[in-house]
């Protein structure tokens, strides 16, 4: 019971991204002896699959309430986890970047504090990362999941970005053990654009990539 | 025979000219018109851009030419020492200008951004546009509003950090003089003849932000922004929607033109500004580059039949992809020639 009041309130804290209430709904869980990984397991990662699942039924979120809303969970997360009786195990690994080229960051951000909140590891490369080393980092950490986030189409589109890396997976044949999901503005003006650069996947949002990433790695683990 | 101005100018005044205004943002195109070797040799000149404009004014027959060289121009003139050019796309801004919160204590606003060293290739551009075309085809500029700026002072997400999470106190400062820097830009546009001055903030589409916040945080920074005067003023997000804003926009601002997102409704847009300002109907150009001909052709009529009843309208692209065909360019082009006639 108290869990679910503890969901309810925290899920309210992060629509109406007030950080500070939401922070304030965890400790106050924690001090009635909820524990670190109830809060984990059974508030934070229930409550981003339900906004998970708002956004994928039409509710018009803002960049501002995903901005939040990730940054919130991902931060809670790491506080949890720093509490955890034993390590726990991420269910996956994603090797994130910009594309060659473009310099925008918060996408990338976003899906990355996501990501953390549903346990999944990620490796940030940065900006303008070459499609060498997406592929070479994702060998070397063991990476199911390379995900490229543009903010322009010509980043998007670009010879030296997503299909790239497609051929590189293609000549190294690792096209089985690495996919690739891409996502930014690009993508959401134009739905078709990830089969023109050659993703496997893309998520319209930073929420959103948080489901198609985890479903991925998901259909990869059977 | 009937200019871009002479469109335009009815088309404010509700009355009509032979056809609607279209406004083509046409900018890194330039570069081919010139047959020069990259985009960062074209944007190095002035003499190189307004030659561009006017060469591709010219070839299309459309209503407008840019004094905007790429976005980054705005972060350069303030401290900005490296921009990331492309071989096919708009430049990037590459050094951020604010990687710490004293950057923000000590980011200075230039006083004359007209004799700004940074500014003298723009000047250059806008001279020659004004000479041989002034008057008669509008001369549009670009600049970015006060919460939107740091984006490019700092990155996107270290703005949102700053302005959603951060300490108050430093991000109403950044915003101050970013507002500062916004009424001087355009203080400056003006005065050298800009006709047409988009105004981006994609921090007024409720993309971004909720609309409670535009109203009671966003709105405030657009007043003081826009403290000179709202004549010549562009509400544009960015290609991002914010027909729910226009209300509250015309209200408490009185912009007069909104260049509305493809993704807006535009028979929405329109019925809410409701006569009391100018619509542009925007279409989704980053499609323009897979689209067939007869794929544009009916976009561009279906854009026009909710837009032009009434007058008041004009048509509009974003930044244009640099990959777009000119097939492509010319069958928009065509379109809007065809079906936008009165």
């Amino acid at each position: 019971m108290i869990l679910e009041k503890v969901i309810a309130a925290y899920s309210e804290a992060v629509f109406d991204t007030d950080r500070d209430k939401a922070f304030e709904v965890i400790h106050e869980a924690i001090a009635q002896g909820v524990t670190p990984e109830d809060i984990v397991f059974k508030v934070v990662i229930p409550s981003m699959e339900q906004m998970i699942k708002a956004i994928s039924e039409d509710f018009d979120a803002n960049l501002a309430q995903h901005f939040m809303a990730s940054q919130i969970a991902s931060q809670v997360t790491d506080e949890m986890v720093a509490q955890f009786q034993t390590s726990p195990e991420t269910i996956g690994r994603v090797v994130i970047g910009t594309s060659h080229g473009d310099m925008h960051t918060l996408g990338k951000r976003i899906v990355s504090g996501c990501l953390r909140s549903l346990m999944i590891d990620v490796i940030d490369l940065g900006v303008n990362v070459s499609a060498e080393r997406f592929v070479d980092t994702a060998l070397e950490q063991d990476a199911g999941i390379i995900a490229i986030s543009s903010m322009m189409v010509h980043t998007a589109r670009s010879e030296y970005s997503c299909l790239a890396v497609r051929e590189l997976l293609k000549q190294r044949r690792l096209e089985d053990r690495i996919k690739i999901i891409v996502g930014g503005a690009p993508y959401t003006w134009d739905r078709e654009l990830y089969k023109v650069v050659q993703a496997d996947a893309w998520a319209s949002d930073g929420i959103s990539a948080g489901k198609v990433i985890k479903d991925l790695i998901m259909e990869m683990h059977k | 025979m009937i200019t871009g101005m002479d469109r335009l100018v009815a088309a404010i005044k509700g009355e009509k000219a032979d056809r609607i205004p279209v406004f083509c943002n046409l900018l890194d195109q330039g570069v081919k018109e010139l047959g020069l070797a990259s985009l960062h040799d074209y944007y190095q000149l002035g003499e190189y851009v307004a030659e561009g404009q006017l060469k591709m004014r010219e070839k299309y027959g459309y209503d407008n030419v840019w004094s905007l060289f790429y976005v980054g121009k705005e972060a350069e003139l303030l401290g900005c020492r490296k921009i990331l050019f492309s071989p096919d796309g708009p430049p990037n801004v590459e050094h951020f200008v604010i990687q710490s919160y004293d950057d923000i204590h000590n980011l200075e606003i230039p006083d004359d951004i007209i004799h700004h060293p940074v500014f003298a290739e723009e000047l250059k551009c806008l001279q020659i546009l004004k000479r041989e075309v002034g008057g008669r085809y509008p001369i549009c500029g670009y600049v970015t509003a006060s919460m939107a700026l740091p984006a490019l002072l700092m990155g996107m997400d270290k703005w949102f950090e700053l302005l959603f999470m951060g300490p108050p106190d430093v991000r109403d400062e950044l915003l101050a003089k970013c507002s500062l820097f916004c009424q001087r830009h355009i203080a400056a546009l003006r005065e050298l003849g800009v006709d047409v001055i988009v105004y981006a903030n994609p921090f007024g589409s409720t993309d971004f932000v909720p609309l409670p916040y535009i109203i009671k945080t966003g709105m405030p920074w657009m007043k003081q922004d826009l403290s000179a005067g709202t004549q010549g003023i562009v509400y544009y997000c960015g290609g991002a929607r914010f027909n729910q804003v226009i209300e509250s926009v015309i209200s408490q601002i009185g912009i007069e033109t909104y260049y509305l997102s493809p993704l807006d409704d535009i028979a929405t847009g329109k019925q809410i500004i409701n006569g009391r300002g100018l619509t542009c109907g925007v279409i989704n150009d980053i499609k323009l580059i897979d689209w067939s001909e007869e794929q544009i052709r009916q976009e561009v009529k279906r854009m026009l039949a909710a837009g032009m009843a009434g007058n008041k309208f004009l048509f509009g692209t974003i930044l244009m992809p640099y990959k777009i065909p000119e097939r492509n360019i010319r069958a928009m082009l065509d379109a809007v020639y065809e079906f936008g006639q009165f």
